[in-house]
């Protein structure tokens, strides 16, 4: 169940024709049925090599479809049940996030998950009936700490972050598009795409320099049998995080979901560094959260499922960033957003409840203690048990004088108040029998029914007189 | 010189130019092109390096290594810059190499300890953290060499492509010496943070912090933040005097930003508004303080059922006297901020509030107030409208601090009167709350409603039985305590069902323990339900017993559940083994057939 929050896989690409004709030697296999990935250091060949355990291992016999089935279905499936959905596509530039994100038209088994999710989702809103369905897209991106809005009218506007009570976190101003369609969302996905900030350096050609979302926005308005309307909404958040080699230069604000084994240069970042130190609940940490995970704050938690896609190159000269993509995505099983529910460790009332059974407990072992003084050992809960089957035992016969009584008394049409006073003797009598039998194990046990010191107030404090006398 | 003359100042001038291009230009590099500067750089630098090895015979040897162990570092600096590692760790390589013999002379030692330190970062970018760590600790170890055996300001390693007339002043070459030497003890905390030496780690933060003060190398905004943050990992150390310390440090250092109006008069609104932010910032950090000294000083003075044990407090006191004179030994020990300047202030703002742990209410108060009046400050920012989980955040602050001074309170009614304010805060707050997107800060609310309903509902109970009878009134109020802390934990368990209402057959790590303290006390509230009708008692002894089941089958279905709520269990156990026996007496006293 608690796998139902983040599930992460990893994907590595076949060797491609640079790494081939350079002659590169994969370092990188996987175990899909136990979804381990296991990566070889080539400089230490006789190292064993370094084995990680995901939700999901695919290499180069494994398609999108496959991925989508296994993986994806699900998710996507619950946004349209009203939960939230993220997807987060992670690693080095050329590892394949691309392929595996958008795909590829041919062959059709390699087409990607978004392209998926999205007929996926307008499948399931031509499908419904009794439903109405209100599908918008918004796409933003994150460069160093400003969000920028990829569809809106001028793209390098700073937007700004707000939450609200009613309708969570949100970006001001941020556009939302109306789509009724696969086509008309991927045209919208296009537009936005060519507006991201790309940088160009001489290691990479088109490493991308910030994280973006897609996100898709879902209104469900239902009408149910009564009559009475109900309105869902869910999302399902696209995310393409930032080539993890530009990371530890790009955005040095507090992220936790970057890498973070790198040192900062800046003593900007100090701050940073401090907040590293600081842990628990009970500190403030200023800044804490970067743009990205507040945005993602119901995303990451509670009523979301998260995918998170780690991918690949299996090339030797790419060893450095393959380990650190995967101990990335190591660390993302752990990523929970859960502020846990305020509860005092060392519960007040707990140990004010432990306190009264432990004098129960002292007071039956007192008793057990006499016991075995008078050579007669007796289980601990004995005299109750018998005290039970007795008081049953009374009562049972009760009962049954009880209803021969009614029976004679009926057959004989006697008068009503005689019934009620012979009723009324018999229940005295029977009532005088069961307070001897108590009194007697009170005697025995030297103290009062254990339950009396569990509910001191509903027994001792409660006005008795009031107990309602049998009528009939 | 070789290269003396008109060739030596086109060198300066190249290498200058090369400096201004890497350091200024770089940050004007469009998007596309992030790293064109650092490449025009380098072009200069390996220019400059052919130049000065064309001139290389017959100058003198030392002075002309020492050069090239400058031109070595930038070309270091700049190949680790644009992403190219193992190109950057040869030329750096080469630059200590050059200057081994000579590292303990002041025309050296900077240039050095900044190489040390440029290593120090290539190879953390490698993830071999332990080798960065050896570089970093011998650039340590070679600045305290240096101060003690010489200590004169030394030579930045720029001046050995400058002109005589433009060499740097002492004043000047200790600034840039000291800088350095600041980052290599600000790498160190990132390597012992890693290296998970925590401890380690915040001294070399606070003495990054301290160093900044006193070279004035910091921004008073964005140092005063990082004292705060620090004084938070002191926070959770007990360490209530330094934690102190840094907040009164970072409110007087904030405060010298406010009054200093910016040079430009053209401070934007977007300004203003991050600077009331940061206060508030700081204001949070001030309230956990208040927080975390009154429950540590809770939790030392409180017996085993949660209440303020009168002998502890005696104990403490006592012991509190016989600390007073070593005091002053402790306070030596924390690393004190700043210069005489700013220190009076300093030790004006920690005079407002103690930090010794309180020992009884009128102490706890005082602590209290303080903390009020940084929630005060802190909401003033972070309004619900725009900053909801900020908001609520300080919002769930106050009423932990309520909480708090509830149990320093001796008069019950008093006390209840204190969680009544408790709730006052938080049932609006929860009303408004979508729980859709604030599904946890929404179980949070319900969970500490519940809680604080029962608290309240048990200290009615307390009183009422130190009355002769229970009177109706009470009873009431007892009843409709219980029963609306009930209705929060409901609403709780309600929130873990899923879209079609079915509460989870297995529960989640994260909610089974919040889960199953809401059952237990459900199970409890309901047996402390007073009620005149035999038949309704029995039925909420009934419902008792439901409850108390489901936790002891729970864990016998899920094994695994049994470590989070271990004792819940063992009670519920014994509850479900004697309630069936006090049922079956009550219904006994009613008669079956009527």
């Amino acid at each position: 169940m608690a796998s139902e929050t983040v599930k992460v896989i990893v994907r590595c690409r076949p060797m491609n024709e640079r790494e081939k004709a350079l002659g590169c030697k994969a370092v990188v296999s996987t175990e899909s049925t136990r979804g381990q990935c296991f990566l070889q250091n080539p400089t230490a060949a006789g190292e064993p090599p370094k084995q990680f355990t995901f939700d999901g291992a695919y290499y180069q016999e494994h398609n999108t479809e496959q991925i989508y089935n296994e993986i994806a279905y699900p998710l996507v499936e619950g946004v349209t049940e009203g939960y939230n959905g993220t997807i987060f596509a992670y690693g080095q530039t050329g590892s394949g996030k691309s392929f595996t994100m958008q795909g590829v038209v041919d062959p059709p088994t390699q087409k990607g998950i978004i392209p998926r999710a999205l007929e996926h989702i307008f499948e399931s809103v031509q499908c419904a009936e009794n439903a109405k369905f209100l599908v918008r897209a918004s796409y933003l991106e994150i460069y160093n700490e400003d969000i920028r809005d990829l569809l809106g009218a001028d793209t390098k506007q700073k937007l700004e972050l707000k939450e609200h009570p009613e309708k969570g976190v949100y970006v001001k101003g941020l556009s939302l598009h109306t789509v009724h369609s696969v086509l008309q969302c991927e045209q919208i996905m296009e537009t936005g795409w060519r507006n991201r900030a790309v940088g160009y350096t001489l290691m990479n050609k088109d490493s991308s320099r910030s994280h973006s979302i897609f996100t898709v926005n879902m209104e469900i308005y239902t009408v149910d049998e009564r009559g009475q309307d109900h309105l869902r909404a869910a999302k399902l958040n696209l995310v393409d995080l930032a080539g993890s080699e530009r990371q530890s230069k790009t955005g040095a604000t507090g992220e936790r979901l970057k890498e973070a084994t790198k040192i900062n240069l800046s003593l900007s970042a100090l701050g940073n560094v401090i907040s590293a130190l600081v842990d628990g609940r009970c500190r403030h940490i200023p800044y804490r959260d970067s743009k990205l995970t507040r945005l993602l704050q119901d995303s990451l938690g509670g009523n979301t499922k998260t995918l998170m896609v780690a991918c690949l190159s299996p090339a030797d000269n790419n060893y450095d960033e393959s380990l650190s993509t995967l101990r990335y995505a190591n660390r993302a099983k752990n990523i929970k957003n859960k502020p846990c529910i305020n509860e005092d460790p060392k519960d007040a009332l707990l140990r004010e409840y432990q306190e009264e059974i432990k004098k129960l407990k002292a007071i039956l072992a007192e008793q057990m203690g006499a016991n075995n003084l008078s050579a007669k050992p007796a289980p601990l809960l004995k005299p109750q048990l018998d005290l039970e089957t007795e008081k049953q035992l009374i009562r049972e016969e009760y009962e049954k004088r009880l209803a021969q009584l009614k029976a004679s008394y009926e057959a004989e049409q006697a008068s009503r108040a005689r019934l009620e006073e012979d009723i009324s003797s018999l229940r005295n009598h029977y009532d005088l029998k069961l307070s001897a039998l108590e009194e007697n194990l009170r005697k025995e046990a030297g103290t009062l029914c254990p339950s009396f010191f569990l509910f001191p107030v509903s027994l001792t404090s409660f006005p008795r007189q009031d107990q309602p006398g049998p009528t009939l | 010189m070789a290269a003396a003359g008109g060739g030596w100042a086109a060198v300066c001038e190249k290498f200058r130019t090369a400096r201004t291009l890497s350091a200024v230009e770089s940050r004007k590099d469009p998007e596309t092109e992030p790293y064109r500067s650092k490449y025009s750089a380098r072009a200069l630098l390996q220019e400059v390096k052919q130049l000065l090895s064309a001139a290389e015979e017959g100058g003198e040897a030392r002075l002309l290594a020492v050069r090239r162990a400058v031109l070595e570092y930038e070309l270091g600096v700049n190949h680790t810059d644009t992403e190219e590692l193992s190109a950057g760790e040869e030329h750096l390589q080469r630059c200590t190499q050059l200057l081994e013999p000579h590292r303990l002379s002041p025309d050296c030692v900077s240039l050095y300890i900044q190489a040390q330190n440029n290593l120090g970062i290539l190879w953390s970018e490698r993830d071999e953290i332990k080798t960065a760590q050896t570089y970093l600790e011998s650039a340590e170890a070679l600045y305290n060499q240096y101060m003690k055996e010489d200590g004169n300001p030394p030579l930045d390693p720029s001046e050995h492509f400058m002109a005589e007339e433009d060499k740097l002043t002492d004043q000047e070459r200790s600034k840039r010496f000291e800088k350095a030497y600041t980052h290599t003890l600000y790498y160190l905390a990132q390597v012992y943070q890693h290296l998970e030496m925590i401890e380690k780690a915040a001294q070399y933060c606070h003495t990054t912090l301290k160093r900044q003060l006193e070279y004035c190398g910091y921004y008073p905004v964005e140092w005063a933040l990082n004292a705060a943050t620090l004084s938070q990992y002191y926070l959770s150390k007990q360490c209530f005097m330094e934690s102190r310390h840094c907040l009164a440090a970072a409110s007087v250092i904030f405060s010298q930003a406010e009054q200093v109006p910016s040079a430009e008069d053209n401070e934007t609104e977007q300004d203003q508004q991050d600077l009331r932010q940061r206060k508030a910032e700081i204001a949070r950090c001030w309230i956990k303080y208040c927080l975390n000294l009154l429950q540590s000083a809770r939790k030392l003075l409180e017996d085993n059922i949660g209440e303020l044990d009168p002998d502890r407090q005696l104990e403490l006191k006592a012991q509190r006297k016989k600390e007073e004179d070593e005091k002053e030994k402790g306070r030596k020990k924390a690393v004190l901020f700043g210069t005489s300047d700013i220190c009076d202030s300093v030790l004006a703002m920690e005079e407002k509030v103690s930090s010794v742990y309180p020992l009884d209410f009128q102490e706890a108060r005082e602590i209290f107030l303080v903390g009020q009046n940084y929630v005060q400050e802190a909401k003033e920012f972070f309004q619900v409208d725009g900053y909801v989980t900020d908001h609520i955040e300080i919002v769930q602050d106050h009423s932990a601090l309520f909480k708090v001074l509830a149990f320093f309170e001796e008069d019950y009614e008093r006390r209840c009167k204190m969680h009544k304010r408790r709730i006052d805060m938080l049932e609006p707050i929860y009303a408004d709350l979508n729980p859709q997107y604030y599904l946890l800060i929404s179980r949070q609310l319900q969970f500490e409603l519940a809680d604080t309903y029962y608290e309240m509902m048990d200290l009615k109970v307390a009183i009422g039985n130190r009355l002769e009878e229970l009177d109706s009134h009470t009873i009431k109020k007892i009843n409709s305590l219980a029963q609306l802390a009930i209705k929060y934990y409901e609403l709780f368990l309600d929130s873990l069902r899923n879209p079609d209402k079915v509460f989870p057959e297995e529960l989640e790590e994260d909610v089974l323990r919040p889960a199953m303290v809401a059952k237990f006390h459900i199970a409890r509230l309901y047996g402390k339900l007073i009620t005149s009708d035999s038949k309704k008692q029995l039925e909420n002894m009934q419902t008792s017993l439901e409850y108390y089941t489901f936790l002891v089958d729970y864990c016998e279905k899920y094994p695994d559940a049994v470590r989070a709520i271990e004792t819940e269990l063992e009670l519920s156990k014994e509850m479900v083994g004697l309630l069936p026996t006090r049922m079956e007496r009550l219904r006994a006293k009613l008669c079956p057939f009527i």
